[in-house]
């Protein structure tokens, strides 16, 4: 892997890491991507997101869950 | 309410999960039906452990991973759906693999959680999904498999299922981002 990966890449390996345990290395330079780059930080904590409205959808049928 | 007019009133939003799973309406019907019975036949089960609702989804949940383990290696390639995915993923990018369009943040999304028209539309996206990339990301997010269980359970490589797994979670970004979170299409 190049030493600093391009968005394209970092969408991928956040996905990624959704599903497996990065590398060591993978994880480290994707995060100091994060750090410089706004437009992935969005991404990776909508697909975060996502993953949370699954759960959720899951547990709670289409009853919508008391608002706090 | 008694235990019949309980479960009338869940059939529906059940249905429409199994549904969204199956993409196959008889089937869906098939399996609802059995996770009513199931319940009918031992209506002790759920006291005091969950609401019904849970109880309910957690048996159409096993029912349903019995229908995709049966089907697992039927399913069509749909190659061609796969393809126009990913020539939509490359078009967010830019050469050199910047955004074309840097994705913004969502205003408050924790909020959309409390409304039910945020999962209607969460339920819209996934239908838009090509059929075998949706199922492989429901049995990921939503029946909590792990990727080794997919690869198996389907008959595809790990790398395979990765790549299914990236295309469903950034089309499902871009359609709530446009459709839900209010960025212009």
């Amino acid at each position: 892997m190049k030493l600093l990966p391009n968005c394209q890449e970092v969408s991928r390996l956040f996905s990624d890491g959704l599903d497996q345990r990065l590398p060591t290395a993978d994880r480290a330079r994707m995060r100091l991507h994060l750090v410089m780059c706004h437009a992935c930080r969005n991404v990776s904590e909508q697909m975060q997101f996502i993953r949370q409205a699954m759960k959720r959808l899951g547990a709670d049928g289409d009853e919508p869950p008391p608002r706090a | 309410m008694s235990l019949e007019a309980d479960l009338a009133a869940l059939r529906l939003p059940l249905l429409r999960f199994a549904q969204l799973q199956l993409r196959h309406d008889s089937m869906a019907e098939d399996v609802v039906s059995e996770t009513l019975l199931a319940i009918l036949e031992k209506p002790d089960g759920f006291q005091g452990r969950s609401s019904l609702r849970t109880y309910a989804t957690g048996i159409l949940k096993f029912k349903i991973i019995d229908v995709l383990r049966r089907r697992g290696r039927e399913v069509p390639l749909e190659a061609q759906d796969e393809q126009g995915m990913d020539e939509a993923l490359d078009a967010l990018f830019a050469k050199g693999g910047h955004w074309q369009e840097p994705p913004a943040a969502w205003q408050q999304p924790e909020e959309s959680l409390a409304q039910q028209q945020f999962f209607d539309k969460l339920q819209a996206c996934m239908d838009r999904l090509p059929a075998r990339t949706g199922r492989v990301f429901m049995m990921r997010e939503w029946l909590d498999k792990d990727v080794e269980e997919i690869c198996a359970e389907l008959g595809i490589t790990a790398n395979n299922c990765g790549v299914m797994l990236y295309r469903a979670r950034m089309q499902l970004r871009e359609c709530l981002n446009h459709t839900w979170f209010g960025a212009a299409p």
